[in-house]
C-alpha cells in the first residue's frame, strides 16, 4: 500500500476544494469548512494548508479576476488536480476496506 | 448585540492591523490574503457584529504573519511570463515589421548588406560542396585507390605507373579488383555508316572497371562488354553524337583508320562530379593492335597515361601494403638503385580530385580554403554592419524600449523582440540572396570553371546550409543588440537620449568599423598584389616569343606528310616559319630524362628536359643561339646525333662557357648512346613561371614530333590576317591529313592557361574585395547618417556661432578617417604576411613593396571620405534655424 502524504486536515481541506468545484478560495473554503464540519480554524491554517496542498501537487491555483468587493484585489482560486482526486479516492477506498475488516461486534460497547 | 444591517460602505478591519499585515506578510501572497481577510471581515461583521469581527480579524491576521504563515515558494510567486505564445510571437513580428518600415533606409542598408554577405557564403558553399562531392557516389568509394609511383629523391608522386604492375597486382591477395586505364588523348574516330569523323579522348580499360565504379547500363552487359579486342562502350550522349541514337549496340566505329570497334554497350551518362569522365571506353586488349609502342610488360619507363585503379579487399588499409609493394619491386624492377629510388603508394579516391586526375580539372584545396575564409569574412562584415546599425538606431528607439521596460516587459521578451527583428531581416536577405545567387551563378561557375547550375541552389543540402546560415547570421547580428539594448536601464532610456551610457557602445562600434575596414583593406592589398603577380607573369621575359604562334596537334608524323604540309604552308606570305616538335617551347607536359656528362672520370648526372624539335624550332619560337650552330634536320638520333643545350644545363654539368660546351658529349640513360653539343641557346622558360628553368636539350627526333608550331608573319596579327592564315592552314591540313579533325590553339592562350589558378584567385579576390568594400561603406554610410542626425543640434549651434561649412564637414569626417587609418595600420602587416605566404609557391615572383599598402590606405580613405561626405555636407549645409527650432 502506497503511503499517501495526506494528513487528516489536509484531506478535509482537499475535500472542500473538491466540493466547491472551481469556486474554492480562501474565503469560501473557510466558510465551507465551518459550515460542513463545524470546525473553526484561523485563516492562517487554511491558507498554509492550501499552500502545502499545492506544493504536494494535490491542487493547482491561479489568480482569478479582481472584484470590487475585495477592493480590487485578486482571488487565488483553487482546483483539485487529477493526482489530488486520485489520492482522495484512494483514501476513501482504503477506509472502506478497513471498515469491512472490522468484525461486526468489535465496535459495540462492551456488555450492552 | 444585534447584527447590524450591512452598510453600503463595506466594513473594513482596523487599519493598523492591515498595515501590520502589509508590512509582515510575505509579498507573494499578500494580495490574495488581504482580499480574503477583507471578505471574511465583511462576512463576520455581517454575522456577528463589529467587535466579534474585529477580534477574529486580528486573530486571523496574526495567523498569517510570520512565523505562522507558510511562504509560497518563489517559483509560484509569479505566473511564469510566457514570451513565446503565438500571440506574443505575432506581436514580435508585427513590431518588427513596423520598425523595419519605420526606418526604411536603415532596413534597406541592412538587408542589402546581409544579402551580399549571404550570397557570398552561399556561392562559396556551392563551390566547396561541389568540389568535395567528387566520386562520393560510388558504392565502394572508400576502398578505391590509385597506385602511384613516388620518386623518393624529390617526393614527387606520379599518377602513372609501369604497365606490368597491373597484372602483378591481380595476383596479390589484398586486391579485389585491379583496373588498368590507358588514356589516349585525341584519337580520330570515324563512323563508316555516315562518313562523319571525330577526334576524341579514348580510354582503354578492362571490363573490371564496371566492378570498380558504378555505372548504369542502357544496353549491353557489364560482364561481356570490353572482354574481347575490338569492343567499345559509349555513354548515352556519345552514342547519340556518333549514331544519332542510343540504340547503337553492334554498330561499328573506325579507330584511327586502323581498327574496327564494335559497340558492345551503352552507359547512362556519368554525373558531372566525377574524376572519370569516360565517354569512349575501348577494351584494353585492343590497345596492342592500335598502338605498336604499347608494351604490356613494361618495367623500364612509365607515363601518366597508364594508371592503375584498384579496389582493396575489405579490411585492408593502404599502409599495410608497403611490404607487398617492396617485394614486387625487388622481384620485377631488380635494379637495386631503382628499388631504392622509387616506391608505390595507394592514393585514396577521395584525394584524386585535388591532384592530377583524368577529368582535366582539379580542385585547388588552397583556393577552397581561401574561398571559405573570404566567404566567412564577407558574412562577418555584413553582420557587423547589422550590429552597428542596429545599436546606433536603438538610441532612437531607447524611449520605446524604456517604456516597455517600465511597464514591466521582461528582458526576455525584449530579447525575443530584437532577435525577431534580426531574424526577419536575415530571412528577407536570404530570400533575396537565393535570387541573386541564381542570377550570378552562371558567371561564377564560368570564372571557376565549374559545372554548377541553378538547380544546385535547390537541393536539400543547400537548404540545410541556408537554414544554418540564417540561424548563424541572426545570432551573429542579433544577439549583441538584443542583450545590449534590452539591458539598458529604463531610467536612462526614458530620461534623455544624450548618450551618457552610449559611450561604451560607441567605442565598440568604432572597433567593429575598424575590423570591417581591416578586412576590406587586407582584401584590397591582396587583390593589388595578386594582380601585380599576374601581370608579372603575363609580361615576364620568358626567353622566347609566344606571340602570333598557332599550334596544331599532329595525328601522325610520317615524314612525307610533314614535308607536304610544310611546303604547302611555306608558300603563303602569311606564314613566317613552321616547326615540328614534341611540344612547344614551354608546355605543361614535359619529357624528363637523366643525362650524363662526363668530364674525364667525373660523371655528372643531370635530370634534363628533352625538347624534340626540328631545325626551325629556334627560329619559330625566337630562341636565341649563344654559341655554336643550329641543328639540321639530318641530325637525327644516331651515332652522330647532335643537340643544343641551354645555359642551365651547362651550369649543372659544370661547363664554364657556351664556347667551351661546343663539341662536348652527353650520354643518354645507361650511357651507351651519346650526342654532341652543337650549340648553346639562351635560357628560356620551358615551364610556367611557377617552376625553375630545367636543364634542357633540344634534339631532332622526327618520330616524336606531335605538334606543329606555326609562326605568322606579322607580330601583332589582326583578326583578318589570323582568319586568312587559319583558313590556309586548315586547307593544307585537309589535303595532308584527310579524315582528321583540325584543331588549333594560340600559344599565348595556352601559356596563359598555366596561370588559370592565379587568374581565378585574382578574380575571386577582386570580386569579394568589391563586395567587402561595398558592405563596409554601406555600414559607414549608415553610421555617418546616424552621427549627423545625433549632432544636428550641435551643428546648428556651431553654425549660428559662425563655424564654416568646411570645418563642420571636417568635424564629421575626421572621426571616420581616423578609424580607416587605424584599420590600414592593422591590415598592412596581415596582408603582407598572407601575400608572402602565397608568393612562396612561385619560383619567379614580384617583390612586395610598401607603396601597395600606402595606396590601399589612401584608396580606402578616399572611398570612406566619399561615403561619409554626403551626409557630412548635407548636415553642414542644413539651415540652423531648422535644426534648432524643433525640440
Amino acid at each position: 500500500m502506497a503511503r499517501t502524504n495526506l494528513g487528516e486536515f489536509e484531506e478535509t481541506i482537499l475535500l472542500m476544494v473538491a466540493i466547491l468545484d472551481g469556486e474554492g478560495y480562501g474565503v469560501t473554503i473557510s466558510q465551507a469548512l465551518e459550515e460542513h464540519t463545524g470546525r473553526v480554524v484561523t485563516f492562517g491554517t487554511v491558507h498554509n494548508t492550501l499552500i502545502r496542498l499545492e506544493e504536494k501537487g494535490f491542487v493547482r491555483s491561479e489568480l482569478g479576476g479582481a472584484t470590487n468587493e475585495r477592493g480590487g484585489r485578486r482571488k487565488r482560486m483553487f482546483q483539485i488536480t487529477a493526482y489530488g482526486s486520485r489520492t482522495l479516492r484512494e483514501a476513501q477506498q482504503l477506509r472502506e476496506e478497513l471498515w469491512r475488516l472490522v468484525p461486526p461486534n468489535a465496535l459495540k460497547l462492551g456488555g450492552i | 448585540m444585534t447584527p447590524k444591517a450591512p452598510t453600503p460602505l463595506r466594513p473594513v478591519g482596523p487599519r493598523w492591523a492591515k498595515r501590520l499585515l502589509r508590512w509582515l506578510h510575505p509579498e507573494g501572497t499578500l494580495e490574495e490574503v488581504e482580499g480574503d481577510l477583507d471578505e471574511l471581515y465583511a462576512y463576520w461583521h455581517h454575522r456577528s457584529g463589529k467587535t466579534q469581527a474585529t477580534l477574529r480579524y486580528l486573530l486571523n491576521v496574526v495567523s498569517v504573519l510570520p512565523p505562522f504563515v507558510r511562504r509560497r515558494k518563489r517559483k509560484e510567486e509569479y505566473l511564469p511570463t510566457h514570451n513565446l505564445t503565438t500571440a506574443m510571437i505575432r506581436n514580435y513580428f508585427k513590431i518588427a515589421f513596423r520598425n523595419l518600415i519605420h526606418s526604411r533606409a536603415f532596413s534597406l542598408i541592412n538587408i542589402f548588406g546581409l544579402t551580399l554577405g549571404i550570397t557570398c557564403s552561399l556561392l562559396v558553399f556551392l563551390v566547396i560542396y561541389h568540389e568535395t562531392s567528387y566520386d562520393k557516389y560510388h558504392k565502394n568509394a572508400d576502398r578505391i585507390y590509385r597506385v602511384e609511383t613516388v620518386n623518393n629523391t624529390d617526393a614527387d608522386a606520379h599518377p602513372g605507373t609501369y604497365t606490368e604492375l597491373g597484372d602483378v597486382l591481380k595476383d596479390a591477395p589484398e586486391f579485389e579488383t585491379v583496373v588498368p586505364v590507358w588514356n589516349e588523348g585525341g584519337r580520330g574516330l570515324s563512323i563508316p555508316a555516315t562518313g562523319d569523323f571525330f577526334k576524341e579522348r579514348i580510354f582503354f580499360v578492362d571490363p573490371d572497371i564496371f566492378q570498380l565504379l558504378d555505372y548504369q547500363w542502357i544496353a549491353g552487359d557489364a560482364r561481356s562488354a570490353l572482354s574481347q579486342p575490338g569492343q567499345v562502350v559509349l555513354t548515352e550522349s556519345y552514342a547519340k553524337k556518333f549514331f544519332g541514337t542510343t540504340n547503337a549496340l553492334g554498330k561499328t566505329i573506325h579507330y584511327d583508320n586502323k581498327q574496327d570497334l564494335q559497340v558492345a554497350g551503352v552507359l547512362k551518362d556519368y554525373p558531372l562530379n566525377t574524376n572519370f569522365p569516360f565517354d569512349v571506353l575501348v577494351s584494353l586488349a585492343t590497345l596492342k593492335r592500335v598502338n605498336s609502342d604499347y608494351d604490356s610488360h613494361g618495367w623500364t619507363g612509365f607515363g601518366d597515361n597508364y594508371q592503375i585503379y584498384t579496389l582493396l579487399k575489405p579490411g585492408f588499409r593502404p599502409g599495410q601494403l608497403e611490404k607487398r609493394f617492396h617485394d614486387i619491386q625487388v622481384k620485377y624492377q631488380q635494379d637495386p638503385k631503382t628499388v631504392e629510388n622509387q616506391r608505390f603508394i595507394l592514393n585514396p579516391l577521395s584525394e584524386i580530385h585535388y591532384a592530377y586526375n583524368l577529368s582535366g580539372r582539379q580542385a585547388n584545396a588552397r583556393l577552397l580554403d581561401i574561398l571559405a575564409v573570404i566567404g566567412a569574412f564577407v558574412l562577418l562584415i555584413a553582420c557587423i554592419n547589422f550590429i552597428n546599425l542596429t545599436t546606433a538606431q536603438a538610441l532612437k528607439r531607447a524611449k520605446a524600449i524604456g517604456i516597455r521596460k517600465a511597464v514591466g516587459s521582461s528582458r526576455l521578451s525584449l530579447i525575443y523582440q530584437f532577435l525577431t527583428e534580426a531574424g526577419l531581416v536575415t530571412f528577407l536577405a536570404t530570400v533575396t540572396s537565393v535570387l541573386l545567387a541564381g542570377i550570378v551563378l552562371p558567371s561564377i561557375a564560368g570564372m571557376m570553371g565549374l559545372p554548377l547550375k541553378a538547380e544546385d541552389l535547390f537541393t536539400w543540402q543547400t537548404g540545410a546550409f541556408l537554414l544554418g546560415l540564417m540561424g548563424l547570421a541572426t545570432l551573429l547580428a542579433g544577439v549583441y543588440p538584443a542583450f545590449r539594448l534590452s539591458g539598458m536601464s529604463s531610467l536612462w532610456a526614458l530620461k534623455s537620449n544624450r548618450l551618457p551610457q552610449g559611450e561604451r557602445s560607441i567605442s565598440l562600434r568604432k572597433g567593429l568599423v575598424v575590423l570591417q575596414f581591416t578586412v576590406s583593406m587586407v582584401l584590397v592589398s591582396c587583390a593589388l598584389l595578386v594582380n601585380r603577380q599576374l601581370s608579372f607573369f603575363q609580361n615576364a621575359d620568358i626567353g622566347f616569343n609566344k606571340n602570333a604562334i598557332i599550334t596544331v596537334g599532329l595525328p601522325e608524323n610520317n615524314p612525307e606528310k610533314l614535308h607536304l604540309f610544310r611546303t604547302q604552308l611555306m608558300e603563303s606570305s602569311q606564314i613566317k616559319d613552321l616547326t615540328y616538335s614534341f611540344n612547344s617551347a614551354s608546355a605543361e607536359s614535359n619529357w624528363m630524362q637523366g643525362i650524363q656528362y662526363r668530364e674525364n672520370a667525373d660523371i655528372r648526372e643531370v635530370k634534363t628536359q628533352m625538347k624534340m624539335g626540328d631545325s626551325h624550332f629556334l627560329d619559330t619560337y625566337g630562341i636565341q643561339l649563344l654559341a655554336g650552330e643550329n641543328l639540321r634536320d639530318t641530325d637525327t638520333l644516331s651515332a652522330s646525333s647532335k643537340v643544343l643545350a641551354n645555359e642551365v644545363f651547362l651550369q649543372r654539368a659544370g661547363i664554364s662557357s657556351p664556347e667551351a660546351a661546343i663539341g662536348q658529349k652527353v650520354y643518354f640513360g645507361d650511357g651507351s648512346q651519346f650526342a654532341t653539343i652543337a650549340g648553346v641557346v639562351k635560357n628560356f622558360h620551358v615551364n610556367s613561371l611557377h617552376q625553375k628553368i630545367d636543364p634542357t636539350l633540344i634534339q631532332v627526333v622526327p618520330r616524336h614530333f606531335y605538334q606543329a608550331g606555326i609562326k605568322l608573319k606579322s607580330e601583332k596579327p589582326t583578326t583578318e590576317t589570323i582568319h586568312t592564315a587559319l583558313a590556309l592552314i586548315e586547307k593544307s591540313w585537309k589535303k595532308t591529313f584527310p579524315n582528321q579533325v583540325f584543331e588549333y590553339k594560340f600559344l599565348d592562350d595556352t601559356l596563359a592557361q598555366a596561370y588559370q589558378n592565379e587568374t581565378r584567385t585574382a578574380q575571386l579576390i577582386e570580386t569579394s574585395t568589391l563586395i567587402a568594400i561595398l558592405i563596409a561603406c554601406l555600414g559607414l554610410f549608415g553610421l555617418a547618417t546616424f552621427a549627423a542626425e545625433q549632432r544636428t543640434k550641435e551643428i546648428g549651434v556651431r553654425k549660428v556661432l559662425g563655424a564654416s561649412v568646411t570645418s563642420i564637414i571636417a568635424l564629421l569626417t575626421r572621426d571616420f578617417l581616423k578609424l580607416v587609418f587605424l584599420a590600414g595600420l592593422l591590415a598592412s602587416p596581415i596582408a603582407w604576411y598572407a601575400m608572402s605566404q602565397w608568393l612562396q609557391s612561385f619560383e619567379f615572383k614580384i617583390e612586395i613593396s610598401g607603396w601597395i599598402f600606402t595606396l590601399t590606405i589612401l584608396l580606402m580613405a578616399g572611398i570612406a571620405l566619399l561615403t561619409v561626405s554626403y551626409q557630412a555636407i548635407k548636415a553642414a549645409l542644413m539651415n540652423p534655424v531648422k535644426s534648432l527650432r524643433s525640440e
